[in-house]
């Protein structure tokens, strides 16, 4: 208590100080005055009543420096003055200190940015659910490693089965057609189970959530929830949405709440806007059987471990469950498996993709940071030696080493914070700059990204470690000065600084570790514009529909698609148009299917899987693909031909050694078909991608709810045609909405958003790091040419051409950056051959980076030692 | 604690009186530096022993009064009796005779 009371008031002193200092000093002033006082009455003259006064006073200094050890608190006290010394010294080299902070800051700002979607990926993979990332993934999984979702009367059977999860959710995918007739508005929505927001923990912005009584009896509640963005934008914000109507796939449904603001559901990042009970599916889907029939696997799972449960017990109850289901119904169930995934590897959705590319990200970055905390450390260094005199006249006043170390560190611990301060600020900046992602295909996509404490504390943590490994060098070379050295040499014999050249040599390599890495992405992505897809998609237009609300069969597909087709083709400016089920250079990818085909037999376990696409006759010229071998589907209104298949060139050489294709007969899960042509290869998933083998199926064997309109233009303006293309299905269908309508070009650029930012990341860093290890190395050699300005003079007297002279400094410095380069280039290529590409080294890369490297290096260089040659010997000599 | 009961005694006091008051009372046995007692005084009024406030000495000077607070009297009570108690066992120690120990 009393030490307690002690230290604040020792605290408090640290802001009166001056005022206490004046206070003793009067105090002792007036102690001897009184003394001396008692000393004359003593009879004493007055200069003896003094000094016996000041004698019997004892040592004032001691004294004084005892009460202020006591009096305040020390170790606070250097802090400070250390730091009002930082500010003091940062203050002196403005242009250095900005310098490193800008380059800190930059650093840290990207590093703390993807820091955010790692973050929000791993840690907060729903917004607005707190402890999100703790939900479990339960999965029927097929043998085939497939993962199938799961039935509404499975889920009933899970929910009681699987003890160690409280409340499994079920969520369900749909898109609605909101509005009247004519004018509908394609919405995505999610039919989940009645303890959907109960379970995830939510409470809604107003109104109420969808009661578990409502998700039991098909059909009977038909209420709605909202997200706040919805409310928003349709309702204005109103209180008095609730209650009303709103018509979703022709059935009205009442509004009875708004989610939280940031909610946008269980499948992130997809946004969904409302939210139905599971029971209204028949209702919503046209009489779809989801809720009774158990082949129909439209449900995803998640669920949270009950308090003490361990997850191994959870997929042990779940293996035992699917086990038993299994059994009770093999037709539905039969080879079906279950398994409990993290929340971020979720099998549909692009997080586990993400995740790695973010982590190589990060990985790159890091170094880059590395790269800057060298480059600083250097300069720091460079400068901290020129300030030798300085420490060493604090060492011989009787500073500690730690006093020493204290003082460098503080100074560059202000500089790292200052950086990581404004980092974070170009990182609060950068991850609202991407939080408005476009819309993604089909589906609405909405990052939440945000720089929240934990990113704000790996910011700081960063700059702290910045500031730690960047100190490190000089204050252990300061430290360790001798001060009669300092002071007495005058850059007579300079210390070889060994530190200052290895660190200069590492910072050149992370260089090229992290320039060889920004150049191979930015020329993968720049290719990627460039590369010949090998189909044309210049004039193309794209459009969506999607009839899965009215639950339509076989033969209702295929003629509606037929119909379709013949309107389009009627339109005048409609070269040609076709149906295809996917869209080549998705981001989602085109799916693979495994399949057998007739001659070939798979020696190692497992499957052949090809890409494989459902198109309408007509594709091929679409796309302007040409057809090698054989012939195109028949007409969607053949009855006879039996079930075909087109295979492209990789096909035939992969599977069929190249052997003839036509006529043999290929086997899938959706039936078997026979080979009727071979089409060239193109581009499915990626620019850059290795030749895929690929598997065409037509849409009159395999008819599709949904479908993908392409339609090439003859004016080649594929705008032009969007509006007839709209009118064309109102006719057949007023209810339908045409969606995603975009061009060819649209929907390249679109998918190729997420390489379009770090290839934005990357071609601001380059530069930037490029000059900085160019500011790096120019600091580091005009140092050591400003502190063998007498040796040079000496070298020019006697007859050293300045010429030489430079030559001879670029040596001397280049020998040490070409070495750390070397290493660092074998590290790219060794990361690149792991990592990055399976083809061929990128040789301009490989050769062209080090290149500018070395010549910007040699720049660097060069500078300072063509005007360390042209000193004038005679003032050199004289220099000191 | 010599400081406390100082104040205690002759209330309101200044360094020099302090300093004076306890050179008299140890009859000038205890001839340490004066200056001493204001690293004493800080310590005491940290911990709230005391309070000071200026004033006029006797000489007319602007000088520095101590005085003991409510919790400077409490302390002093407890030292005091900590140091009879002490005192009072090391004394019965030197009294102790041999004999009275079988």
């Amino acid at each position: 208590m009393r030490s307690v009371r002690r230290f604040l008031s020792r605290l408090g002193h640290l802001v009166t100080r001056r005022a206490q200092d004046e206070r003793l000093r009067e105090e002792i002033e007036g102690h001897i005055a009184l003394q001396t006082e008692a000393h004359l009455r003593a009879g004493l003259s007055p200069m003896e009543a003094r000094r016996q006064a000041m004698l019997k006073f004892g040592g004032v200094e001691a004294m004084k420096q005892d009460y202020r050890a006591r009096r305040g608190l020390p170790f606070i006290e250097n802090l400070l003055g250390d730091l009002r010394n930082a500010g003091r010294s940062i203050s002196r080299m403005p242009g250095l200190a900005a310098v490193i902070i800008v380059s800190l800051a930059i650093g840290i700002g990207v590093n703390t940015s993807i820091f955010s979607w790692i973050q929000l990926i791993l840690f907060q993979p729903m917004p607005a659910v707190s402890g999100a990332a703790n939900f479990l993934l339960v999965e029927p999984r097929t043998e085939t490693g497939g993962y199938a979702g799961a039935s509404w009367l499975e889920y009933r059977d899970l929910q009681k089965q699987v003890s160690a999860l409280r409340d499994i959710v079920a969520s369900q995918m749909v898109p609605f057609n909101v509005g009247e007739r004519g004018q509908t508005e394609r919405t995505h929505g999610q039919l989940v189970s009645g303890n959907y927001f109960s379970a995830l923990g939510l409470k809604p912005a107003i109104g109420r959530f969808i009661r578990p009584e409502e998700a039991e009896r098909p059909g009977t509640e038909p209420v709605v929830v909202i997200s706040y963005d919805y409310w928003q934008t349709r309702f204005r914000g109103a209180p008095e949405a609730l209650g009303q109507e709103l018509r979703v796939n022709e059935r009205d449904l009442i509004v009875i709440g708004v989610a939280p603001r940031e909610f946008q559901g269980t499948m992130v990042p997809l946004k969904f806007e409302l939210w139905v009970p599971a029971t209204m599916a028949p209702a919503l889907l046209g009489g779809t059987r989801d809720l009774e029939d158990r082949t129909m696997r439209a449900f995803s799972l998640i669920g949270m471990l009950k308090p003490g449960a361990t997850r191994q017990e959870a997929q042990a109850e779940l293996s035992t469950a699917m086990a038993q289901l299994a059994r009770d119904y093999p037709e539905a169930s039969a080879g079906i498996g279950g398994e409990i995934l993290t929340f971020w590897k979720a099998p549909r959705g692009p997080q586990r993709m993400l995740i790695s590319g973010l982590a190589v990200l990060q990985g790159v970055m890091l170094l880059l940071l590395l790269a800057v905390c060298g480059n600083t450390a250097n300069l720091m260094l460079a400068r901290g030696s020129t300030r030798q005199r300085e420490m060493a006249v604090r060492v011989a006043l009787g500073a500690g080493h730690w006093r020493i170390v204290s003082l460098v560190l503080s100074e560059n611990m202000l500089l790292a914070l200052l950086g990581a301060s404004l980092g974070a600020a170009i990182a609060v900046w950068g991850t609202t700059a991407l939080r408005v992602a476009p819309m993604i295909g089909v589906f609405p996509i909405l990052f939440q990204t945000k720089v929240d404490g934990l990113t704000l504390a790996f910011a700081i943590l960063l700059g702290a470690a910045c500031g730690l490994i960047f100190s490190a060098a000089p204050a252990i070379h300061l430290a360790r000065l001798d001060p009669q050295d300092g002071l007495r040499s005058n850059s007579n014999t300079p210390p070889r600084s060994g530190a200052r050249k290895v660190l200069m040599g590492v910072e050149v390599g992370l260089a090229m570790v992290v320039l060889i890495a920004a150049a191979l992405f930015l020329q993968s992505f720049r290719s990627a514009r460039q590369t010949d897809p090998r189909f044309r998609p210049e004039g193309v237009l794209l459009a969506a529909y999607d009839l899965s609300g009215r639950n339509p069969d076989e033969v209702s597909e295929r003629q509606f698609a037929a119909r379709l087709l013949d309107h389009l083709r009627s339109l005048p400016d409609v070269e040609a148009a076709a149906i295809a089920t996917n869209v080549p250079l998705d981001l989602h990818g085109i799916p693979r299917r495994p399949f057998t085909v007739q001659g070939r037999v798979r020696t190692e376990a497992g499957q052949d899987r090809a890409i494989s696409n459902t198109v309408t006759p007509g594709y091929f010229k679409v796309m302007g693909i040409p057809l090698l071998e054989g012939t195109e589907f028949a007409g969607m209104g053949d009855r006879t031909a039996p079930p075909q298949a087109i295979v492209n060139e990789e096909f035939v050489r992969r599977y069929l050694n190249g052997a003839d294709a036509i006529g043999r007969r290929i086997q899938t899960r959706g039936g078997s078909f026979a080979i009727i042509g071979v089409a060239r290869n193109s581009l499915y998933d990626a620019f850059g991608e290795p030749t895929q083998p690929a598997v065409y199926l037509s849409y009159r064997d395999r008819p599709q709810d949904q479908g993908e309109i392409h339609l090439r233009t003859r004016s080649g303006n594929e705008t032009a045609v969007t509006s007839e293309a709209r009118a064309v299905l109102r006719d057949l269908d007023p209810m339908l909405p045409l969606y995603d309508v975009r061009t060819f070009s649209q929907h390249i650029e679109r998918n190729l958003f997420l390489r379009r930012i770090p290839a934005r990341m990357f071609a601001v860093l380059g530069p930037l790091l490029l000059g900085l290890a160019a500011i790096g190395i120019y600091a580091v050699v005009s140092y050591a040419v400003a502190r063998r300005t007498k040796e040079i003079g000496v070298r020019l007297t006697f007859g050293a051409t300045s010429g030489r002279v430079i030559l001879q400094i670029i040596r001397e410095n280049l020998g040490v950056i070409t070495w750390g380069s070397a290493i660092g280039w074998v590290l790219a290529l060794v990361i690149s051959v792991r990592l990055m590409t399976k083809g061929p080294v990128n040789l301009p890369v490989f050769l062209g980076v080090p290149a500018i490297l070395l010549g910007v290096a040699t720049l660097a260089c060069w500078i300072p030692a063509r005007r360390a040659s042209r000193i004038d010997p005679m003032a050199a000599l004289r220099h000191e | 604690m010599m400081v406390l009961k100082t104040l205690d005694v002759l209330g309101p006091l200044h360094g020099y009186g302090i300093a004076r008051r306890i050179e008299q009372i140890s009859g000038d046995l205890l001839a340490v530096n004066q200056g001493t007692v204001y690293p004493v005084l800080l310590k005491l009024e940290q911990e709230g022993a005391i309070a000071s406030e200026w004033g006029a000495s006797e000489n007319n000077r602007r000088a520095r009064f101590y005085r003991l607070t409510r919790e400077g009297r409490k302390q002093l009570q407890v030292e005091t009796q900590d140091w009879e108690q002490t005192a009072a066992i090391i004394a019965r120690f030197f009294e102790a005779k041999a004999e009275d120990l079988s």
